[in-house]
């Protein structure tokens, strides 16, 4: 991690894991949108539509989708930092989707331990379709404003669910707040100095 | 042939992709030609001929395809209720709902607010449909997505001919299913919604035996006439039937990322809302 990294990480306390902390700080924990890529790292389904020009995915988590532009545009200079990014993407053949975002505020995390992106991040991914239920995933982050290398994510298989539909699970801050006060907070142990 | 049947078969020529794509380029040629009137000896003739398309241009529209981002003409209306049509008598249950709903803006605001998207929880169906942001619809096999610029939301309308479940887990945005009634009008039922949500700002109730019926009918290329009818018998007496209006295409604008961002609402509580939140008279 670079310095500017090195001080957030610090600065970030996740709500679980190893270094679960009093007073979490994780975004999602108050229903702050997750954001890309960290959503593409749950376990909840995201189906893709394919509409003129674009590329729909969408995800369970969150109730969250963005359109992967297909119609030739480049990914803007200039766009507003947004918790999904702006994302372009190209077949490379007939069976590899590439998709390149950018656009990324910083306020989101790239997983539960906490570790930061800046607005810089640019993201690369992957999806080959290996065979009819079967995609390939692969995703390398470039953030020099936080890393000193691409971060390459672990490649991943995603299997098709035929006959499933995604159901609504958008994070409700009312209803995360109370199971925060029920149950989490007081099961929470204090780190370890 | 007389001019009606002329204006018949264009407006049907208008109806299929090429056709319209054909009249879409006639009627910028004519614009030009009309804008340029040595080209075209006679002044009326001229502005006949960049008229002419443009007029069959507004009345076609692709058949059953309401496909774009559409904007409301005038603002949102905040509430399902139009101006001369008073909510109809709630039921002792939603009136004790109501009693207990406090706004964060408007006549009724006070302070402790409880309007559930002053912290960010999902604003719902159908309040979503009377925000003042555009919507989009993209049209797939078998449904039709509807994406609301508010909230970064989207609700899926199921048009495979499937029916409306009869146990759907409540949810914030429902269950949608839709038809085409003719070429032009896409009708919306709906059910199976949480009773958490606000029909609009001042805090009207509803139960989660709500069924909804929404008719989108395009009426010329950039136009569509909405209009809902909300049923819930649990809260309210008589159905309740939300003002007729109008919504623009914007060919142009695509949506942006607007989600609600509970931290974010919380600063802007804390440091404005609250603050200037009168308490309420007795």
């Amino acid at each position: 991690m670079t310095p500017w990294a090195k001080t957030r990480f610090d600065a970030q306390k996740p709500g679980y894991g190893v270094r679960g902390a009093p007073g979490g700080n994780d975004p999602i924990l108050q229903c702050d949108p997750i954001g890309f890529p960290r959503v593409m790292l749950m376990p909840t389904p995201m189906e893709f539509e394919q509409a003129p020009g674009r590329v729909l995915q969408f995800w369970e988590r969150e109730h969250e989708w963005r359109p992967i532009w297909t119609d030739g545009r480049a990914l803007p200079e200039d766009a507003d930092p947004t918790w999904y990014g702006y994302a372009t993407g190209k077949w490379e053949d007939d069976y590899t989707l590439v998709v390149q975002s950018s656009g990324f505020n910083d306020k989101t995390w790239l997983g539960p331990t906490g570790y930061p992106h800046s607005d810089q991040m640019r993201v690369i991914e992957r999806y080959h379709r290996a065979d009819y239920d079967t995609i390939e995933y692969d995703m390398t982050v470039n953030d020099p404003t936080a890393y000193t290398k691409p971060l390459v994510a672990p490649h991943r298989i995603l299997k098709l669910k035929p006959g499933e539909e995604i159901s609504e699970q958008p994070c409700v801050w009312s209803q995360e707040q109370e199971f925060a006060q029920r149950i989490r907070n007081p099961a929470t142990p204090k780190p370890s100095k | 042939m007389n001019f009606d049947s002329v204006v018949e078969r264009v407006t049907r020529l208008a109806r299929t992709r090429a056709g319209f794509r054909l009249l879409r380029f006639v009627r910028a040629r004519s614009v030009v030609a009309a804008t340029n009137p040595r080209r075209l000896k006679s002044a009326p003739l001229a502005l006949l001929v960049a008229l002419f398309p443009a007029l069959v241009y507004a009345q076609g529209r692709p058949a059953r395809d309401l496909s774009g981002l559409w904007h409301y003409e005038s603002s949102g209306a905040s509430e399902p209720v139009a101006p001369d049509n008073l909510i109809p008598p709630m039921t002792p249950w939603a009136k004790a709902r109501f009693d207990a709903e406090k706004p964060g803006y408007g006549p009724r605001r006070a302070p402790g607010g409880n309007d559930p998207m002053l912290q960010c929880d999902p604003t719902g169906f159908p309040r979503i449909m009377f925000m003042n942001t555009p919507f989009e619809f993209v049209q797939l096999p078998g449904r039709i997505i509807q994406f609301f610029e508010h909230e970064h939301e989207y609700r899926t309308i199921w048009m495979d001919g499937r029916k409306l479940p009869a146990d759907a887990d409540p949810a914030w945005y429902g269950y949608a299913i839709g038809h085409w009634e003719g070429d032009d009008t896409l009708v919306v039922d709906s059910d199976g919604f949480r009773d958490s949500t606000w029909l609009g700002s001042t805090g009207y109730p509803h139960s989660e035996d709500m069924r909804i019926t929404e008719r989108y009918r395009r009426a010329d290329h950039d136009t569509i006439l909405y209009d809902i009818t909300i049923t819930d018998p649990k809260a309210y007496t008589a159905p309740i039937v939300g003002p007729h209006r109008i919504m623009k295409l914007r060919p142009h604008d695509e949506m942006v990322e607007e989600i609600c961002v509970h931290s974010e609402e919380k600063a802007f509580a804390d440091r404005v809302a609250d603050p200037a939140t009168p308490a309420r008279a007795k």
